[in-house]
């Protein structure tokens, strides 16, 4: 289960999950806004996060491309760790502790020293060299750089955020090429085509000022596809949208869907969350109260918080 | 002898424009690459002092900065030049020529200025434009290079005039480094013939019509900005 370098095992390779989120919880201060998520998202799926505002929903998209880094907790993209090594979930590292042993010493028998230090977060800042080697060691071994992680993690965001001081076409080609992911001729072939795609192939040459929000919306979808992501996150993609410009943006997103992408969707679009998502995960007080499919989801929720939200919303 | 007539025979018949010439264009070389050196330490700086602070070695450069800061803004131009002038160079065994020490601790004495324009500057730019910029796998100073201080330049661009202003009217201190400028060229004229006001009129009327030009300059390149975002 829980890779345990300690025993010798290796990480179990899965190639169909691409998220896999390990117990993640988020400090604001003393703010705690994620109290512990375990959320795996497997290639293809389409999984929307709702719940009511300040449950937590877009801290924990954020977390997935630590654009949020996290607290505790472990996230790993395609089997490869992003986060740092949270120690409470390697009991081989834990048993390096100076906290562990002096619980052996008290007394205390493995396990329960174990699930003692767990429960009640005893772990501190100075636990000892072998500790802090274990972890170091973990890191080294399955830790890769988020900015590679980025690379394959598309990222659309509520307020668009086109890069302003660019044009629409600079936009799409200013991360593959800036990274050698592809040559200047490539990445601008690409994005016209993909410019062709949502049908603004005419404002190639403008800058993001002058588009409506519905076509900064789309632009910002094609800028994280023009890297090729093997996933996409949405932090709410149509709240700060007109009326009129939702349907567009949703349309979009659907084709997405149709064509196999991997979706991370925090939304209010109850029907787009019904229609498109392959199961759907209730967030309150930052954690996850509830997940299903849709059908299950929308007809028979079994979370009290769930219902009184369903009711409100739909 | 009119006044005018005495400027008239220092300034052309014994040749005296040569050496207003030259002052011109020392005071123009100080302000500037002084403020080319200030651009550059003053972002650096600025963007360390928006960097969040999570490793100690950003804590220490950022330490090391805001005293930077503290010294330059902190004491006259006049005791800097002096300092490194008489004091500094001497001690480092360095000899170069006066304008270029002038040029350095012009530059560095505008970067602690810039600095704080830049950091305003790189707040002023919605923090969305980083997060867009580091979620596609940019590394934070591609990001900031490439995204946050070209939006940020345009939004500082008339304070950075300004600096530039503030750069050429203070450069007329240099002569206690025996930098001969702009002031020094025309006291020396006025010294020649005992005969001031000429001189020291004409002084002020170049200072204004570089002052002018640069404010001039500022608003033309304003412009091209915003037409550029249309």
């Amino acid at each position: 289960m829980n890779a345990d370098f300690s025993n010798g095992e290796v990480m179990n390779k899965n190639a169909q999950v691409i998220i896999d989120i390990k117990n993640l919880r988020k400090n604001f201060g003393s703010l705690e806004v994620l109290k512990g998520i375990d959320l795996q998202i497997n290639k293809g799926e389409k999984v929307a996060i709702i719940g009511p505002s300040g449950s937590g929903k877009s801290t924990c998209l954020r977390c997935i491309n630590q654009m949020e880094t996290s607290s505790f907790g472990e996230i790993y993209f395609e089997n490869d760790l992003i986060t740092d090594c949270d120690p409470y979930l390697h009991d081989g590292i834990i048993r390096l502790s100076k906290t562990f042993n002096r619980l052996m010493n008290s007394g205390l028998d493995e396990n329960c020293a174990i699930e003692k230090i767990k429960k009640e977060r005893l772990l501190k800042k100075g636990e000892g060299r072998a500790f802090k080697l274990a972890k170091k060691e973990f890191e080294k071994n399955n830790k890769i750089d988020v900015n590679v992680a980025r690379r394959k993690i598309g990222m659309v965001f509520q307020h668009f955020n086109l890069f302003n001081n660019l044009t629409v076409l600079q936009n799409l080609t200013l991360a593959p090429v800036l990274l050698k992911i592809k040559t200047k001729e490539d990445a601008e072939e690409k994005a016209v085509e993909l410019l062709k795609r949502i049908g603004l192939e005419d404002k190639a040459n403008v800058y993001p000022s002058t588009l409506s929000g519905g076509q900064k919306q789309r632009v910002a979808i094609i800028r994280a596809l023009a890297m090729e992501p093997d996933v996409m996150l949405f932090d709410e993609p149509t709240s700060a949208l007109d009326p009129e410009m939702v349907g567009e943006v949703l349309e979009l997103m659907k084709d997405l869907a149709n064509e196999g992408m991997t979706m991370v969707v925090v939304t209010h679009e109850m029907g787009f969350a019904r229609e498109v998502a392959s199961r759907i995960v209730f967030m309150n007080e930052g954690i996850i109260a509830e997940e299903n499919n849709p059908e299950e989801f929308f007809t028979n929720p079994k979370n009290e918080r769930l219902k009184e939200f369903l009711s409100k919303v739909l | 002898m009119t006044e005018w007539e005495k400027f008239v025979k220092q300034f052309i018949t014994l040749g005296g424009y040569k050496r207003v010439l030259d002052g011109l264009l020392a005071t123009i070389e100080i302000a500037v690459f002084g403020l080319i050196i200030g651009i550059i330490i003053g972002t650096l700086i600025g963007i360390v002092k928006v960097m969040p602070k999570n490793n100690i070695f950003v804590k220490i450069i950022d330490k090391i900065f805001t005293v930077y800061v503290a010294f330059f803004r902190g004491t006259p131009m006049v005791v800097q030049l002096l300092l490194g002038h008489f004091i500094v160079l001497p001690l480092m065994k360095i000899n170069v020529d006066a304008v270029i020490e002038a040029i350095v601790i012009f530059g560095m004495n505008s970067g602690a200025y810039v600095s704080e324009i830049m950091r305003g500057g790189i707040n002023s730019v919605d923090k969305g434009q980083l997060e867009a910029g580091r979620a596609v796998g940019l590394g934070y100073w591609t990001a900031m290079f490439k995204i946050v201080i070209p939006q940020s330049i345009k939004n500082i661009l008339p304070t950075l005039g300004n600096e530039f202003i503030s750069l050429i009217k203070e450069t007329s201190v240099v002569s206690f480094i025996a930098v001969t400028d702009l002031t020094r060229a025309f006291r020396q004229l006025g010294d020649a013939t005992y005969s001031y006001l000429v001189p020291y009129l004409m002084l002020a009327a170049i200072y204004l019509v570089l002052v002018l030009l640069i404010s001039w300059g500022v608003k033309a390149m304003e412009r091209r900005f915003k037409k550029n975002e249309r």
